[in-house]
């Protein structure tokens, strides 16, 4: 919260004003210089590297390339194909839909878990910090590795896969996972847990930085623990939770763990779908349309991407009343 | 994706150089009899217990991934959990395909190139969002937070576009040359505040000297700012090591490959024989990651102990 004030706030604080003189003005023209200059390779980089893409993605989205006759202006042509049933639409519908229920249901499950684990990583005891570790270690590993390993762990017990050999063993039936459109996306949230270690250290610098007194002042008021995580803990972590729920669901729309975990499916214009689909996102499917060289449908599709995230973006500040900033306001 | 890691790198170093803190079950108690000392005991017992389970669950994933990479195909099948030979076929095998070494050395050239690049150009940035004053300050670094904002997809094919229009493709140039301009916004936020936060009476003194802004910078500023240096360097590696998916769209060569969309492509496209390829790949894609970790922890959390990042 303070970082935003901060930013809103922005740079030095200023100095006194001193009358314009020649001098004075020769001077402030070197201080302008020397601050662009500082700030010259991010102007740069985001012009080029951000600002101009998503203009081009823009124009792009709205164009249509005719090999050597140049580029032709097709309207809306693009979003129709995605949106319309006579075409795309259907799969749109789901690829979109997919996307919103991963994003929408696997950020708040991580942040859960994760607050489960850093109540556990938060006892006073000796080698807790080793513990802490062995709960992060997951996150560090990276996603090709992940997938790799997990897709082999979920697998039918045919494919050897060791939790259906374990359910098996334990007389349980076998669980489909990946192998089935009903399993394979609550499959892909439950892998989260391996990587709440995360959102538990966003936790445990939440806990860390909520005053002890308030704690203290509760308990003498007769407060139990219970009290304490709602009246305390929750409302005083609220601005950490909702970065962490605005970044998490523009990150989440944006996921492409299925190409790991999913492979090849039905060739290389579906890497990545899932059986049925089931696992299809907008990311992946961005990417197999540019493996087409359908660069234009490819940015149409990402532009619709891009507007939900806005709408997302939007909703979440919108409803953002809950998140507590200050001393004076009440939650 | 990067971003949100490099934040959460940040509050995971902040929450590990923590005293345990104050949420939680407070037990502060003065135990004045052997009852409430021996309830104690049960009650650390008990909580070790709970760790340690919780601990083996997260980790049991990744152990296993370790022992079958070094478990022969048999016992593989078999759902061994423990080898009872050592079979280094996996790793052999891995190291002999043909891109896979090269694919290494070119991931590890992008990843040093990065671990400096991106770290040293956002700090120069921030100096002058934290140092300088320029009329249009404010609104570039508006700007430049409100990139957070677009997907990353978004930008993805014309990026492709423009590179292959500059003949980059296939070449580690798109992966590494944007890290030039900026190194991110969230590292420029980070840097941003953390010199804020250095006091300003170092720089007025040299300035009096008559140093100009570059050597306060370079002389002054940056080596106060080690702590972040490491930091943003470490984000920088490990989202250049473990990156598939920008390389999907820049290389078609599968000899130009970088380290990760290698092992993608070995493992997940074309398949591989034996399950011990697989866990080998996913076993040498997480040490050096887990490593770094591992050895720098400490010295990172030292650094922000100074608790300059918070702002």
């Amino acid at each position: 919260m303070e970082r935003k004030s901060a930013a809103a706030a922005g740079g030095q604080p200023a100095r006194e004003k001193t009358r314009p003189s020649p001098a004075t003005r020769r001077r402030r023209r070197i201080d302008w210089l020397t601050g662009v200059l500082f700030a010259l390779p991010v102007i740069i980089g985001i012009l080029l590297f951000n600002y101009y893409p998503t203009v081009r993605a823009l124009i792009n989205s709205f164009t249509a390339s005719r090999g050597r006759a140049g580029i032709e202006f097709v309207k809306f042509k693009h979003y129709i194909t995605a949106l319309s049933f006579e075409f795309e639409g259907k799969l749109t519908l789901q690829i979109f839909g997919n996307t919103l229920v991963y994003a929408l249901v696997s950020v708040p499950f991580g942040l859960i878990v994760g607050y489960f684990l850093a109540l556990a990583a938060n006892f006073k005891l000796k080698g807790i910090s080793v513990y802490r570790m062995l709960f992060y270690l997951p996150v560090i590993i990276p996603g090709v590795a992940s997938g790799i390993l997990f897709v082999r762990m979920f697998a039918d017990t045919t494919q050897h896969g060791i939790f259906n050999q374990l359910f098996t063993s334990l007389g349980l039936p076998e669980a489909s996972f990946f192998r089935s459109e009903k399993t394979s996306l609550i499959t892909l949230i439950f892998m989260g847990i391996w990587s709440a270690g995360g959102s538990m250290i966003i936790w445990l610098s939440a806990f860390k930085n909520i005053p002890a007194n308030l704690y203290e002042a509760a308990k003498l008021d007769g407060a139990n623990s219970l009290q304490c995580l709602a009246k305390i803990t929750i409302p005083m972590s609220t601005p950490l939770i909702f970065y962490n729920l605005v970044t998490g669901i523009i990150g989440g729309l944006q996921c492409t763990t299925p190409l790991v975990v999913v492979g090849n499916g039905g060739g290389a214009w579906d890497r990545g779908a899932g059986v049925g689909n089931s696992l299809y996102f907008v990311a992946v499917k961005i990417m197999n349309e540019f493996n087409l060289t359908f660069y234009e449908y490819a940015s149409a599709l990402a532009f619709l991407l891009f507007f939900i995230v806005g709408i997302f973006t939007f909703i979440l500040f919108k409803t953002s009343k809950w998140v507590f900033y200050g001393e004076e306001e009440g939650k | 994706m990067t971003q949100r890691e490099i934040m959460a790198n940040e509050v995971l170093l902040d929450a590990l150089s923590a005293e345990p803190a104050a949420g939680g079950t407070p037990r502060k108690g003065k135990d004045r009899n052997a009852s409430a000392r021996r309830k104690r005991v049960v009650v650390r017992v008990l909580q070790y217990i709970l760790l340690t389970a919780i601990a083996l669950f997260l980790v049991f994933p990744f152990a296993l991934m370790v022992s079958q990479s070094v478990m022969s195909q048999e016992q593989s099948i078999r759902g061994d959990l423990i080898p009872t030979r050592i079979v280094w076929e996996g790793y052999r095998e891995l190291f002999a395909h043909e891109d896979y070494l090269s694919s290494l050395w070119r991931t590890l050239y992008i990843v040093v190139f990065n671990v400096f690049a991106v770290p040293l150009s956002a700090s120069l940035c921030a100096y002058s969002f934290a140092r300088t004053r320029w009329k249009g300050k404010e609104f570039v670094f508006a700007a430049m937070l409100a990139t957070l904002m677009i997907p990353g997809v978004v930008t993805q094919v014309p990026l492709y576009q423009l590179f292959a229009q500059m003949h980059w493709t296939n070449t580690i140039l798109p992966l590494t040359i944007p890290n030039l301009f900026g190194g991110g916004a969230v590292n420029i936020f980070l840097f941003r505040q953390f010199m804020r936060s250095i006091p300003y009476e170092l720089e007025e003194a040299a300035k009096i000297d008559g140093a100009n802004a570059f050597k306060r910078y370079a002389l002054i500023t940056l080596p106060l700012c080690v702590p972040i240096l490491l930091f943003v360097a470490v984000g920088a590696f490990g989202s250049s090591w473990g990156d598939y998916f920008q390389p999907m769209f820049y290389f078609t060569d599968p000899h130009k490959f970088t380290l990760a969309y290698t092992v993608y492509k070995i493992v997940v496209l074309d398949g591989v024989k034996f399950n011990s390829v697989a866990m080998a790949a996913g076993v040498f894609m997480a040490i050096l990651p887990a490593l770094v970790f591992f050895l720098l922890q400490r010295k990172l959390i030292d650094g922000i102990m100074v608790g300059a990042v918070k702002g």
